[in-house]
C-alpha cells in the first residue's frame, strides 16, 4: 500500500491504494468516477481512455501510482461550469453513441486529437487517429462526422474538411 | 376507438433523451454499481473442451488471502437448486416447429449454473471463488485443483453431426437434437425434374460473437431482512431474468428484484441469462454479503454466448428464361454445447426462399450439440446465414449460366401485388416494395457509373468488384408486451418491459406516445428496467421492441382517453358522451372547457385521492403476427493484387422498415448493423484449433472487428412501406443491415477475383485469402 495524491478534473485527491491499482481501478473504485469504463484487457479497445496532464492515456494500462503528482480528467471533467464540451454536444448532436459505453473514452481521445492535431482533419485522418478506441454500435460514421464538427466549431472550418453531406432523403412511403 | 394521428414527432431526427447521463459518464452500467460490504467472485473454467470432473480440490484456495469460499456443483445442488430455463425451441404461433427426430421433442441437455459432471467446453465455469478483493478470486481461482478425466470432443458442425461423434450429451443416440423437414416434397421433386438448369452450392457460415464493448457483469445481494434477492445484471430483458433466476433459486418471482438499466450493447448475445447471474445471488445468501462479478474480455470470448454456424447445402431449379422453380435446402446448426436457443435454425428456416417468388421448396432443419460455446441469436438471428447462401447461388447461377446478376433477381422478385406473399414454406410478407428497393439502390449506388470506376481502379493498378443483394427478414419475439401510462400534472410517463441497450427507446417510444396523446414530446418519460417498477414485459430481441411497444402503448392511450373522458365529466358534471377529445385537448361544448391532460390530471386529483399519483392505465398485448423488413444493399471494393488487402469504397443500402419513428436513430442501426455483417466477412471468427478444441480468439487482439479505419462511409436510405400488421405500420430497424452484409460482400469479392477462378474462399475473407486467391489460384486456399 502506498499514499498517493493527485489532482482530478481539478480536485486533489489523496489515497492509500495497494502497488498494483490501475490507475482506471483507482477512479471507478476509489473516487467513484464510474464515466470510465472497462472493456477489455489487452489495450485495445479505448473505453477507459482519460487525459493525464492532457494526454489520452488508457487508464487500464497506466498505474494509479504512475499518476501521482499529476493532473487526470475524466469524462466527469470535462464539462465546464455546467456547459458542455463542443465534443461532448455534437456526439449527441450526430448521434455518435447508440449504448454509449465506449461514449467516454471515445470522447476524451476526439478531444485530445482536435486539441493536438498539427494539420487539417478529415474523415481519412480521424479514421486513423481514433482507430485505438472500438465502438460496436454505430459503424464508426457518426462518429467521424460528430469529431470533424466538433472539431470546426472549436479550430475554425480552414482546419477542416468535412465530409460529403449525409444522403437522407424524406423516407419513400407507401401504404403497403 | 383509434387514438386520431397527428404526427409531429413520429419521423422526426428528435436527439436523444439518452444522451446527456452518457456523454457526461452518468450511465448506470452494471459495474457502475457497488453496494456497501461487497466482495466479489471469480470463476475457475475448464481449460478442456470435453472431460469428467474428477475432483475439485479448493484447499489450497481457501488458505489464501481473502478467501471467503469456494464453491461447486455439488454446493448448488445440495442447495436444491435448479437448471436455467431456457426454453430454447420458438414457440410463438408463426415460429417454424423445429422437432427432434420423427417429430420427437427436443432433447435439452440440463444447463446448471456450475456442472457437477462433466465440463463440455472450454471456458465452462466449474467453480466459483469468492474473495474481499477482485484479485484475490481471481488468484485463488488458479489454486483450485481440478482432476479432470479428459472426453473426446467435437467442435466443428459438420462433424458434430456424424453418427459416429464424439457425443455431448450420454441422453442422445449421436449430437443432433433436431430433425425436422418442411415443404413440399413431391412438388420440388418435379419442378427440379423439368428445370432446364439446377445450381448448387454448400456453405459454412462461422461462428463469430457479439463482442458488446461492456463485458458482462452481476452484481447481487440478499437482504435476511425482508428475504429478498436483488440482482444488478444488464440483459435484453430484466424481466426474463427475473422469472429464469426465482426459478433457478427455487422461489417466487417476487423475491427477486433484477435492474438493468444501462447496457453497453446486447446485439441478441445478452438475450439469455448467464450463469454468472445466479451465482452472484446465491453467494450473496451463503456469504452475508453481496457478491460481484465482472468478466474480463478473455472470459466474454469463451463464454458469451455466440452467434450464427450454420452449415447450408442449398440447390435452385431454374427453367430457360431464368425463372426460379424450386429450392431445396438442407440448414445444419450448432447450437454448441448447451441449447439455449433455436431461434436462429428457425428464423433462417423460415426464410430461405429470401426475396424472391419461388413456387417449391424443401428444407431439413437439423441442429447439433458440439464441445464449443453455445450459440444464440445474434443480431439478425439466422437470416443472414440464409440470406447469404441464396444470394451467392444466385450469383453462382447467373455466372454459370450466363444471366445478368441483377436482372436475374429482378426477373424473380416477389411483387407488390402479391403480398401478403406466402413463401414455399408458409412465411407469409406482411407488405413490401422488392422491386423499388432494388431500382432506388441501383440508383443511389450508381451503378450505372461502375465501369468508369472499374477503368479507374485498374489504372491505379487495383481490382475492383461491385455486388448487390436483396434480402427479406423477419421479425417475431416473444408475443407479449406490457405499457402502464402515467398522466401526472407535471408529466407522461410510460413504464414498458422492453429493454434497449442503444437503440434509444427513451426518444422514440416518446416520441410516439406524445403524438398519440397529443403531448409536446419533452413532456414524456419512459421507465425502464427495474422489475420492481416493470412488471411485465418481453424485452428486446428480433427488431420487437418499436412495433411491440407502438402498438401496446396505443392501445393504453385509447383506454385512457376513455378514462379521461369519465374523470372530466365527473368533473364538470356533464355526461362522459358530451366530453370530446382531439389533438390533445379535451372540450366540453356544454360547459365550454377545454382541458389538456395536465390540467386533466390535476382535477382528477380534486375527485379522488386514487388519482394522488396521477391517472394510471395498464395495458396488455399479445400480438404474434410477424412483419418482414426487406430491402437492398449493394457494395463496392478494391483489391491490392500486390498484398491481399481490400478496401470499401461504396456501400449503400436501402431498407423498409415500415413506419420510421426517429430516421436518425434508424439510419444509426444500419451503419452498426452494416458493421457487423461486414465483421463476419472480412474479419471476425471465433476459430477453434482442430487439433486441440482450443479457442484461437481471446482478445481484441486476435479477434478482428470493425476498426474507425477499416469502415467506410455509409450511403442508407429509408423506405416506409406501411405493414399492415400493427397500428403504425411499423417493420423493424435494427437488423437490416446486418442481413445481407456478408452476401453483398462477397458478391464484390467474387467480381473482383473472377478471373483467378470459381470463388470458394470462406469468411472471414482475410488479406491472406485473397492473395492467395490471386497467386496461386482460389483451389490452393
Amino acid at each position: 500500500m502506498s499514499a498517493i495524491a493527485m489532482n482530478v478534473n481539478g480536485s486533489n485527491v489523496r489515497k492509500e491504494v495497494g502497488d498494483s491499482t490501475l490507475l482506471v481501478e483507482f477512479l471507478r473504485e476509489h473516487l467513484g468516477l464510474t464515466g470510465t469504463h472497462v472493456g477489455c484487457d489487452t489495450t485495445q479497445c479505448g473505453c477507459c481512455v482519460v487525459h493525464l496532464d492532457g494526454v489520452s492515456v488508457k487508464s487500464c494500462t497506466v498505474l494509479a501510482a504512475q499518476a501521482a503528482g499529476r493532473a487526470v480528467t475524466t469524462i466527469e471533467g470535462l464539462a465546464r461550469n455546467g456547459e458542455l464540451h463542443p465534443v461532448q454536444k455534437a456526439f449527441r448532436e450526430h448521434h455518435g453513441l447508440q449504448c454509449g459505453f465506449c461514449t467516454p473514452g471515445m470522447i476524451m481521445a476526439a478531444v485530445e486529437l482536435i486539441a493536438t492535431y498539427p494539420g487539417r482533419l478529415d474523415e481519412h485522418v480521424v479514421r486513423e487517429e481514433m482507430e485505438g478506441n472500438l465502438c460496436r454500435c454505430t459503424g464508426y460514421h457518426n462518429i467521424v462526422r460528430a469529431i470533424l464538427a466538433a472539431a470546426s466549431q472549436m479550430l475554425g472550418p480552414d482546419r477542416v474538411v468535412q465530409p460529403p453531406a449525409d444522403h437522407m432523403p424524406a423516407p419513400r412511403k407507401s401504404e403497403g | 376507438m383509434e387514438p386520431k394521428l397527428k404526427f409531429k414527432a413520429v419521423g422526426q431526427p428528435i436527439r436523444r433523451n439518452e444522451d446527456e447521463r452518457l456523454i457526461t459518464g452518468h450511465g448506470r452500467f452494471t459495474d457502475d454499481f457497488s453496494l456497501p460490504g461487497q466482495v466479489w467472485t471469480a470463476m475457475v473454467r475448464s481449460p478442456h473442451p470435453h472431460a469428467a470432473i474428477v475432483g475439485i480440490d479448493s484447499s489450497a484456495a481457501l488458505e489464501m488471502e481473502g478467501v471467503l469460499g469456494v464453491f461447486t456443483g455439488a454446493d448448488l445442488a445440495a442447495d436444491g437448486l435448479g437448471e436455467i430455463p431456457h426454453n430454447p425451441v420458438p414457440s410463438t404461433k408463426y415460429d417454424m416447429k423445429l422437432t427432434g427426430r420423427g417429430g420427437t421433442p427436443v432433447y435439452i441437455g440440463d444447463h446448471f449454473l456450475l456442472p457437477t459432471d462433466r465440463v463440455r467446453h472450454v471456458g465452462e465455469a466449474l467453480a466459483m471463488v469468492v474473495a474481499e478483493t477482485r484479485q484475490q478470486a481471481q488468484n485463488a481461482a488458479e489454486a483450485v485443483m481440478v482432476d479432470y478425466d479428459l472426453l473426446p470432443w467435437v467442435a466443428d458442425t459438420a462433424a458434430a453431426a456424424k453418427p459416429d461423434a464424439p457425443r455431448v450429451w450420454d441422453a442422445l443416440p449421436d449430437n443432433v437434437l433436431v430433425d425436422s423437414s418442411f415443404g413440399d416434397q413431391e412438388n420440388t421433386a418435379a419442378a427440379f425434374a423439368r428445370a432446364t438448369h439446377a445450381v448448387s452450392m454448400h456453405y459454412h457460415l462461422g461462428r463469430v460473437t457479439g463482442a458488446p464493448l461492456e463485458p458482462r457483469a452481476a452484481l447481487g445481494h440478499y437482504d435476511a431482512a425482508s428475504g429478498r434477492y436483488t440482482l444488478y445484471a444488464g440483459s435484453g430483458g430484466a424481466v426474463r431474468q427475473k422469472h429464469e433466476m426465482a426459478a433457478v433459486l427455487g422461489v417466487t418471482p417476487d423475491k427477486l428484484r433484477v435492474i438493468s438499466f444501462d447496457v453497453g450493447g446486447n446485439f441478441g448475445t445478452r438475450n439469455r441469462a448467464f450463469v454468472e447471474f445466479g451465482l452472484v445471488i446465491w453467494a450473496s445468501k451463503k456469504i452475508g454479503r453481496p457478491v460481484k462479478y465482472r468478466a474480463d474480455r478473455t472470459e466474454c470470448f469463451l463464454s458469451d454466448y455466440q452467434g450464427r454456424d450454420l452449415v447450408v447445402e442449398i440447390s435452385l431449379a431454374i427453367d430457360a428464361e431464368g425463372k426460379f422453380l424450386a429450392l431445396r435446402s438442407d440448414n445444419l446448426s450448432n447450437v454448441g454445447s448447451h441449447c439455449v436457443s433455436l431461434s436462429p435454425l428457425s428464423k433462417g428456416s423460415g426464410l430461405i426462399t429470401g426475396s424472391y417468388d419461388i413456387p417449391y421448396a424443401t428444407l431439413r432443419s437439423r441442429a447439433v450439440y458440439s464441445n464449443t460455446m453455445s450459440t444464440q441469436a445474434y443480431r439478425s438471428s439466422g437470416r443472414p446465414e440464409v440470406n447469404f447462401a441464396l444470394e451467392r447461388l444466385i450469383d453462382k447461377a447467373a455466372r454459370e449460366l450466363g444471366f445478368d446478376r441483377l436482372e436475374l433477381r429482378r426477373k424473380n422478385l416477389i411483387k407488390p401485388s402479391q403480398m401478403p406473399y406466402t413463401n414455399a414454406v408458409g412465411s407469409q410478407y406482411d407488405s413490401g416494395e422488392y422491386e423499388k428497393n432494388m431500382d432506388r439502390l441501383l440508383e443511389i449506388g450508381d451503378f450505372a457509373g461502375a465501369q468508369t470506376r472499374k477503368a479507374q481502379a485498374k489504372s491505379r493498378g487495383k481490382l475492383y468488384g461491385i455486388g448487390s443483394t436483396n434480402y427479406v427478414e423477419s421479425s417475431i419475439g416473444t408475443p407479449k408486451e406490457r405499457a402502464d401510462l402515467i398522466v401526472r400534472e407535471g408529466g407522461i410517463e410510460i413504464v414498458i418491459g422492453t429493454q434497449p441497450a442503444g437503440q434509444g427507446h427513451q426518444t422514440s417510444f416518446a416520441q410516439v406516445t406524445a403524438d398519440l396523446l397529443g403531448v409536446p414530446f419533452e413532456t414524456v418519460t419512459i421507465t425502464l428496467g427495474d422489475t420492481d417498477i416493470v412488471s411485465a414485459g418481453g424485452g428486446t430481441h428480433s427488431g420487437r421492441s418499436m412495433r411491440h411497444a407502438s402498438a401496446v402503448i396505443s392501445m393504453a392511450v385509447t383506454d385512457m382517453i376513455v378514462k379521461a373522458k369519465t374523470i372530466l365529466a365527473e368533473s364538470l358534471g356533464v355526461a362522459p358522451s358530451d366530453v370530446q377529445f382531439e389533438d390533445g385537448m379535451f372540450r366540453s361544448p356544454a360547459t365550454n372547457r377545454t382541458v389538456d391532460w395536465f390540467e386533466l390530471a390535476r382535477l382528477a386529483v380534486t375527485l379522488s385521492p386514487d388519482y394522488a399519483d396521477g391517472v394510471k392505465v395498464r395495458r396488455d398485448n399479445e400480438m404474434h403476427t410477424p412483419v418482414f423488413p426487406n430491402g437492398a444493399c449493394m457494395c463496392e471494393i478494391e483489391i491490392d493484387p500486390e498484398t491481399g488487402g481490400l478496401e470499401i469504397m461504396r456501400y449503400a443500402t436501402v431498407d423498409d422498415v415500415g413506419r420510421c419513428i426517429n430516421p436518425m436513430i434508424v439510419h444509426g442501426q444500419t451503419h452498426g448493423g452494416i458493421a457487423q455483417g461486414v465483421g463476419q466477412a472480412l474479419w471476425e471468427g471465433c476459430v477453434i484449433d482442430p487439433d486441440s478444441g482450443q479457442p484461437l480468439a481471446a482478445a481484441f487482439t486476435d479477434y478482428g472487428m470493425p476498426r474507425f479505419d477499416n469502415m467506410p462511409s455509409f450511403i442508407t436510405e429509408i423506405a416506409e412501406v406501411l405493414s399492415p400488421t400493427n397500428p403504425l405500420g411499423i417493420k423493424a430497424g435494427g437488423e437490416g443491415g446486418t442481413t445481407p452484409a456478408p452476401a453483398v460482400i462477397m458478391s464484390a469479392i467474387d467480381d473482383a477475383l473472377r478471373d483467378y477462378g470459381p470463388p470458394g474462399i470462406s469468411m472471414p475473407i482475410t488479406p491472406v485469402k485473397v492473395w492467395t486467391a490471386i497467386h496461386k489460384g482460389a483451389g490452393a486456399i
